[in-house]
């Protein structure tokens, strides 16, 4: 028995060095830019591996807003949060809450929604489409061309279908419309899943880089991530293995690694004290999913 | 009969209006910007011409194709996408798994929330930072050059190598996404019924039992809806990370449809017939792929996606 025991505790030991080690392949890399950001070209280039400088400089940061990209991508992504985001929520809630509702062709409309999730036409009709329009090289573009996520919308709705009915019913007898209860009645008890699902378009739009790609050749349109790449590719060459390169290029990598730190600081800061809930929004997909 | 019916239709209809109306804006958005791109790839059917747009291009049948199949450099880019992307599925699929199920032997639940916290976190980064993080920490002066060295190896070139791309891929998506996929299996492991554990305890099974014959056979189901889903995705998969990480050198090695798709749509002079002509072709393999997979699960026993 004792042995059987101590076999348990030899596992638990084993199992926590595994799970410790993968924990730290994840965190390092984020120490080793955060590391190249703070330091100095020399330190960088004489010592093997820079994960907390000896020597703290800000002169990488300095450079990096002297560029001025950062600030073009930091203009351009917080409107298309705040106009996206608005937009994604107007449209999921008001058709989420009606196809929660029993009306006539309410199948119909569901599976106009699902079949979305399996067929899209792809980049090229709707950059020609965009084109026709007249969007181009404007933010609407990449404001429009991601205006409901299908998967939320369907989260959403299931949400919506689990309130009791008998809510609904009564605010109706008092004679509220459809509109009155949906943001006096319905939408006060459905804080979670609003939290939640505008926490998973918030990301979305700051991740958001290919449709503005696509879209936007403006350079004073650049969103934060296309302003990153930029940056970081600019000079791609140097991840290449070349002695006599190295020495002669100016200390451009600290200044890229600044320009990550710069770009994933708000998502770092936040995601710790809101993990719950984007976990709770991929168990409610997966339950009712 | 058929009057009354239809009035009884409208009937219906006018008294929930309200209700008819908060629908229309998200109807409209998916009628312009689903729908009508839906109805955009009969380009693949049509000569695409500017001043015609979409609509009004002359139909020209399968006229497209002919040329797109005539392209050696088409086929190769189908082949390196099932290449690449089924090696997704023996490489990269099993990982999650394998992480929920150690992970939810810890016993400790501070320590749990605090490493399911850092496993997830990567997931919410685009594939631009995590490419820029990559380049940093596989390059010369970076985490695990320096690790080799430490060990006395050989620097590597993890980026810059055509043979290394492809691990190089299936390693940083793990990264990236292994700590995501992580928490819907142990989801479905919370969702086993705690009987059939404690039975097993009485009967004396060892934790390495359990795991086997309990938490395995549990999440079961949910292993095969993300296989089906993950082999459903097989010719789209893996665009954001190929184009944001591969440069020059390694351009060939990973050039999948959808990079092929860019690059002859958007660098270089645009032939949007042919693009969208491959783009449905890419679409049709994908779906037929995900029905395949759901045939297969549902006569391997499952219940697969589709009801």
């Amino acid at each position: 028995m004792s042995s059987i025991h101590r076999r348990i505790e030899l596992l638990d030991i084993i199992l926590l060095i595994f799970l410790t080690i993968w924990a730290g392949v994840i965190i390092l890399p984020f120490l080793n830019v955060v590391g190249v950001s703070f330091a100095t070209e020399k330190e960088y280039y004489n010592s093997m591996l820079v994960l907390i400088p000896k020597k703290v400089t800000l002169d990488n940061y300095k450079v990096l807003f002297q560029d001025g990209r950062i600030w073009i991508g930091y203009r351009t992504t917080l409107l298309l949060v705040l106009f996206g985001v608005s937009l994604n929520m107007f449209l999921t809630t008001t058709m989420a809450y009606a196809l929660s509702r029993p009306i006539p062709f309410r199948r119909f409309f569901v599976y106009f929604i699902v079949i979305t999730m399996m067929f899209n036409g792809g980049i090229i009709p709707l950059y020609l489409l965009m084109k026709q329009l007249n969007l181009i090289n404007t933010l609407w573009s990449v404001i429009l061309a991601y205006g409901v996520n299908s998967f939320y919308l369907i989260i959403m709705r299931n949400y919506f279908m689990s309130l009791p009915v008998s809510l609904i019913e009564s605010a109706k007898l008092d004679g509220a419309s459809e509109w009155r209860i949906l943001f006096s009645i319905v939408l006060p008890i459905s804080m979670p899943i609003i939290a939640t699902i505008t926490l998973f378009y918030t990301v979305d739009r700051w991740n958001e880089w290919f449709n503005a790609m696509i879209f936007i050749r403006e350079r004073t349109l650049l969103t934060l991530q296309l302003a990153l790449r930029s940056i970081v590719l600019e000079r791609q060459s140097s991840q290449y293995f070349s002695a006599s390169e190295i020495y002669t290029k100016q200390f451009s990598e600290g200044m890229k690694m600044a320009a990550v730190v710069v770009t994933m600081l708000p998502v770092m800061c936040v995601y710790p004290f809101l993990q719950k809930y984007f976990v709770k929004g991929i168990l409610i997909g997966a339950i009712k999913g | 009969m058929k009057r009354s019916g239809w009035r009884k239709l409208f009937i219906d209809i006018w008294k929930v209006k309200e209700i008819y109306i908060l629908l229309i804006p998200g109807v409209i958005w998916y009628i312009v910007f689903a729908y009508i791109p839906i109805y955009g790839l009969t380009l693949a059917f049509k000569s695409y011409n500017a001043a015609l747009g979409i609509f009004h291009s002359p139909w020209i049948g399968f006229e497209n194709y002919r040329y797109v199949f005539r392209d050696p450099e088409f086929w190769s880019a189908i082949w390196r996408t099932l290449y690449i992307n089924l090696g997704r599925v023996i490489f990269e699929f099993p990982f999650p798994i394998i992480l929920a199920l150690i992970l939810n032997e810890v016993r400790v639940n501070r320590y749990k929330k605090v490493l399911q916290t850092v496993y997830t976190f990567p997931h919410f980064l685009s594939w631009v930072i995590v490419a820029s993080i990559m380049i940093n920490t596989l390059s010369s002066r970076g985490l695990v050059n320096a690790l080799i060295s430490v060990f006395g190896g050989e620097a590597v070139n993890f980026l810059g190598s055509t043979k290394l791309f492809i691990p190089m891929l299936y390693v940083t998506n793990i990264w990236k996404s292994a700590g995501w996929t992580m928490i819907i299996y142990l989801a479905a492991i919370a969702g086993i019924d705690t009987e059939q554990y404690e039975s097993a305890i009485i009967d004396g099974a060892s934790r390495l039992q359990m795991m086997r014959y309990i938490t395995l056979p549990g999440i079961k189901s949910t292993i095969e809806i993300l296989l089906i889903l993950q082999i459903g995705n097989i010719m789209t998969q893996g665009f954001d990370q190929i184009f944001n990480l591969s440069n020059p050198a390694t351009s060939k090695v990973g050039e999948i449809l959808d990079m092929y798709i860019y690059r002859i749509t958007f660098l270089g002079p645009a032939d949007f017939s042919f693009s969208t002509a491959v783009s449905l072709f890419r679409s049709v393999i994908n779906f037929a792929f995900l029905i395949l997979a759901d045939r297969a699960a549902k006569m391997l026993g499952s219940e697969g996606l589709f009801a």
